[in-house]
């Protein structure tokens, strides 16, 4: 009657109804292929994404016999319509598939560098993301989807290491203090997040805590070269104010609004009293 | 592989004869075992067991865990001794590093500690992945067997019925 409109099966309840098709033809694929996963990545963003270091897996699997057949010919297709592997990946990783595991050295070093590449293309891009204004900063979900750790990791042991050689005593203790401090504060106020009954997920909020003492890493450097007190403290300041604005929208839309600064405020105090660890060395 | 779990703990035993300073020794401590953790699982879980794994974050929000392991044939073709070595390393890896916990606890070092516990978690974060990609990669095995047998099952069938 009414619901004849309904009647029609919904193809997927967003405007992106062709790409969310191959998207589910990918899980489909995932969920009934066989031993090879493949990574179920919408073919929009242009990084060189995970099918690039999965090649030798699916390389490997195309010679199969022909009761495969259809499963693999589903599978093809799709491995092209996702972000398609540039053809010289191809070459090498069968080379690796063919000759087994005892590989030259030489033809392994070429994918495992394409490995660091993306690992470095990825923490360049969240950086990006993270800190810098970007159209994608209203939807914090989707923006730091990609998380690593990697540039957290760099991040909290630059900013150590820059207290410690700013501070003349004591070094040791500046540096254990600082990382301490950084590493068990980002853990904390994750919790205090999910306790919050906030939506997020403990390893993405790790590592955008970590990018956004991006801004303070900088203020310390800035810091640590020049030593007037004056220049000091306007520097952390504008490094604070930076670093509290890039973290504002991800911790904001994970909580309740009621909830909001709550959540936030013990994020600003984290940054406040790492502000004030760089004005205090000398 | 085996070469940089070595090096991250020979470091951190024979840290004094290096350095003075606890910050490089820390420093350098934990870069080495980072290196190694990366190195574990992007290259030698690649090599000698063909495993692979990683978390993703989908549309909805929600964290997957992806596994990815080589398909039946290059299964076959893995040398048992390279996978035996992968396996105890690993686990010899996080052990030394709990017993380097233990030591520093005993000796109130909690600088030390601090290094162990790093070195420790991204141990056991890798036990943890490889072990579940491979639980995951013997159930999808399982899995793709019987669904073979089906399908040659059923497919005999249809070659016995087209012949009468």
């Amino acid at each position: 009657m009414s619901n004849s409109h309904s009647d029609t099966v919904p193809l997927h309840p967003s405007s992106q109804s062709d790409i969310d098709e191959i998207e589910n033809l990918i899980n489909a694929s995932v969920q009934s292929g066989p031993a090879t996963v493949l990574p179920a990545r919408p073919p929009s963003p242009p990084r060189a994404s995970i099918p690039v270091s999965s090649t030798p897996f699916i390389q490997s699997q195309i010679p199969p016999p022909p009761p495969q057949s259809s499963s693999s010919n589903q599978k093809v297709p799709t491995v092209a319509a996702a972000p398609p592997p540039p053809p010289p990946y191809v070459g090498n990783s069968s080379s690796i598939a063919a000759t087994g595991f005892g590989p030259a050295p030489n033809t392994l070093t070429e994918p495992v560098w394409d490995t660091v590449k993306r690992d470095l293309s990825r923490i360049v891009s969240n950086l990006k993301l993270v800190v810098f204004p970007n159209p994608y900063r209203e939807d914090p979900g989707k923006a730091l989807r990609d998380w690593d750790l990697w540039g957290p990791f760099f991040f909290i042991v630059f900013l150590g290491l820059t207290l410690s050689w700013s501070a003349s005593v004591k070094k040791s203790e500046v540096f254990a203090v600082a990382f301490a401090l950084l590493a068990a504060g980002a853990v904390i106020l994750t919790l205090n997040v999910l306790l919050l009954g906030g939506h997020i997920i403990f390893f993405q909020s790790l590592s955008l805590l970590g990018y956004c003492l991006f801004p303070l890493d900088i203020g310390a450097l800035i810091c640590m070269l020049k030593d007037n007190v004056i220049v000091k403290i306007v520097v952390v300041s504008v490094t604070l104010a930076w670093s509290s604005w890039a973290a504002y929208p991800f911790m904001s839309s994970a909580v309740n609004p009621r909830r909001k600064a709550l959540a936030l405020y013990p994020v600003f105090l984290m940054y406040v009293s790492v502000g004030f660890l760089i004005i205090a060395i000398n | 592989m085996d070469l940089s779990q070595a090096s991250a703990l020979a470091f951190y035993i024979l840290s004094t004869l290096f350095a003075n300073s606890f910050v490089i020794i820390f420093v350098i401590t934990v870069v080495l075992a980072a290196l190694d953790f990366w190195v574990v699982k992007n290259v030698s879980g690649r090599i000698l067991v063909g495993l692979r794994w990683w978390n993703e974050i989908n549309e909805q929000g929600e964290s997957i865990w992806r596994f990815e392991c080589l398909d039946q044939e290059s299964l076959a073709r893995i040398n048992q001794k390279d996978s035996m070595l992968f396996w105890w390393t690993l686990y010899l890896n996080a052990v030394a590093w709990g017993i380097f916990g233990i030591f520093s606890m005993v000796r109130l070092e909690v600088d030390y500690l601090l290094v162990v516990a790093v070195c420790f978690s991204l141990a056991i974060a890798n036990i943890i992945g490889f072990t579940k990609c491979r639980k995951d990669a013997r159930n999808k095995i399982q899995a793709f067997a019987s669904r073979t047998i089906a399908s040659r099952f059923s497919s005999t069938l249809q070659s016995a019925f087209s012949l009468v």
